[in-house]
């Protein structure tokens, strides 16, 4: 049955995943690009030396992109979930609720998981051909939030899209938008260091708020 | 006989308006139970109560003799639901949603299915957000025909079919549950297809059941009775008898009461030669609810 809700989601974000896929990748290939130019111009002792004084990590453009990502892919699986409350019928299929939502939520992260991950291992890839390891790890633990971001934003979407309700659904909105902001607060990089195993685990525990909407959608709360 | 959805003193408020109180019925195994109201009246209310997706303020429904609220998932493969406008994931096409529902069914007819698709003119692979209103009736026809539950909750099933769709719908449908002796229980704003279709029926006002009884003992015992009256003719109330009304000097008024008893009460207020007339069931659920 979570196999027929993988179906489901699939049919859903199919287009999307591929579309995902390729600007995630895209904005990495581009980055690296950049880098190698950089290299190629002025040698890669520049770089060196560049990263080390003015604490650059060339890559600034990918900021936003993991959470623009994220917040898309949460509409294009919900949005269709909420219209006409289609969501009812997957609530009526024989499983529970809360293992339909996790299902579709658990599909969610893996399409976020297989965006990502590719795009971080094509940087970690490129960058260890020319950097110090202290050097490709700064510019990685660096944008880890960003993608920590993405996620969230993909967590936070999917809460505002289930609740049915309009005023609660602004304020989730605002909400999101301030827990949001959490990830871009420090624009220094590896400011996030210490916090971020704490980070991850206030990332993934997004999820239960999910569940929140949906208790609220079953129980027909009306605006 | 036993009864497969039985509902209990089911009181419901949106925000502080009573949309019923101390509601209660059954819906015994085997009938075709129709709920009729007019707009407003908690119709829309007490099939998202029975489907699970409305908690009432107080009482509680049980199908299969589940609580709603605390029912087995598995319960759920034994109820078809179709949500008001034949609401499907508008998503998929006629094959995806087929592969996609059969996962869950372990008794899934595919043939049903696709026996009913058949009669569509739809390539296999057009999305189901692409189709007419008619046709995406027959996709959740279908899918509930594949699905072969014990019990069918139906919510307005009527909604923005055309005539020859909506025939079609009910003629499979009263098929299909009198043949397979499955329970339904529906609402639709067109009664003159629920007059085919139903056993049963609750005719619904503002706050609580006027009516709960076989179409046919209704359609039996309800009258109409004209009668011509003098001009600035007021009728009184009279218990038992529903919505009086005159019109260019044309006294109407609906009872269920024999024909004789209703004469004789009508002759006491100095109304003669009246005229009694069998109703249909739309005409008897306006005699019971009013025009207004």
């Amino acid at each position: 049955m979570i196999k027929a809700i993988f179906y489901k989601e699939w049919i859903k974000t199919r287009w999307y995943l591929l579309l995902a896929f390729v600007v995630s990748m895209g904005f990495a290939i581009y980055a690296m690009l950049r880098i190698s130019r950089v290299c190629s111009l002025k040698g890669v002792d520049h770089l060196w030396v560049v990263m080390m004084q003015r604490d650059a990590i060339f890559v600034e453009l990918l900021q936003y992109v993991p959470m623009i990502l994220g917040l898309i892919l949460a509409i294009v699986q919900f949005a269709p979930e909420m219209h006409h409350r289609s969501f009812k019928l997957t609530l009526h299929l024989p499983i529970r609720a809360t293992k339909a939502l996790a299902s579709m939520l658990s599909f969610g992260m893996m399409v976020l998981l297989l965006t990502f991950l590719p795009a971080l291992l094509l940087m970690w890839g490129y960058l260890q051909t020319i950097l110090a390891p202290e050097l490709y790890w700064h510019i990685l633990l660096s944008v880890l939030p960003w993608y920590l971001a993405g996620v969230a934003a993909y967590l936070l979407a999917c809460w505002v899209a289930l609740e049915p309700t309009w005023g609660r659904r602004v304020s989730n909105l605002v909400i999101g938008i301030l827990l949001l902001r959490m990830y871009f607060l420090a624009p220094a990089p590896e400011a996030y260091n210490e916090f971020l195993p704490l980070l991850v685990i206030v990332t993934l525990s997004y999820s239960l708020l999910s569940v929140l909407s949906l208790t609220r959608f079953r129980d027909g709360r009306q605006d | 006989m036993e009864n497969i959805i039985e509902c209990r003193n089911l009181t419901h408020y949106y925000g502080k308006r009573l949309i019923y109180e101390n509601l209660s019925f059954n819906v015994p195994r085997g009938r075709i139970l129709g709920l009729l109201g007019k707009n407003g009246t908690g119709k829309t209310t007490t099939i998202n109560i029975l489907s699970g997706f409305l908690q009432p303020r107080s009482g509680e429904c049980r199908i299969l003799g589940e609580k709603i609220g605390e029912m087995n998932p598995f319960t759920r493969r034994k109820i078809g639901l179709l949500i008001e406008g034949h609401v499907q994931y508008q998503f998929m096409n006629i094959e995806e949603i087929e592969r996609f529902y059969a996962s869950f069914y372990p008794n899934w007819k595919r043939e049903a299915y696709y026996e009913l698709m058949s009669r569509l003119k739809v390539a296999p692979h057009q999305r189901i957000n692409r189709m007419s209103c008619g046709q995406r009736s027959q996709v959740a026809l279908g899918l509930i025909l594949a699905q072969d539950p014990e019990v069918l909750v139906l919510d307005d099933f009527s909604l923005g079919l055309d005539p020859g769709y909506r025939r079609l719908f009910v003629d499979y449908m009263r098929e299909y549950a009198k043949a397979e002796d499955k329970t339904v229980f529906l609402t639709s704003h067109i009664i003159q297809d629920m007059e085919r279709l139903v056993d049963d029926c609750i005719v619904m006002d503002y706050g609580k059941i006027l009516v709960q009884m076989p179409v046919k003992e209704l359609l039996g015992t309800f009258r109409r009775y004209t009668a011509q009256v003098g001009d600035g003719f007021e009728m009184q109330e009279i218990p038992d008898m529903y919505n009086p009304s005159v019109i260019r000097q044309t006294l109407e008024v609906f009872s269920m009461h024999p024909e004789d008893e209703v004469k004789a009460q009508l002759s006491l207020l100095g109304v003669n030669n009246v005229q009694a007339e069998h109703v249909g069931l739309e005409d008897a659920f306006i005699g019971l609810t009013g025009k207004y």
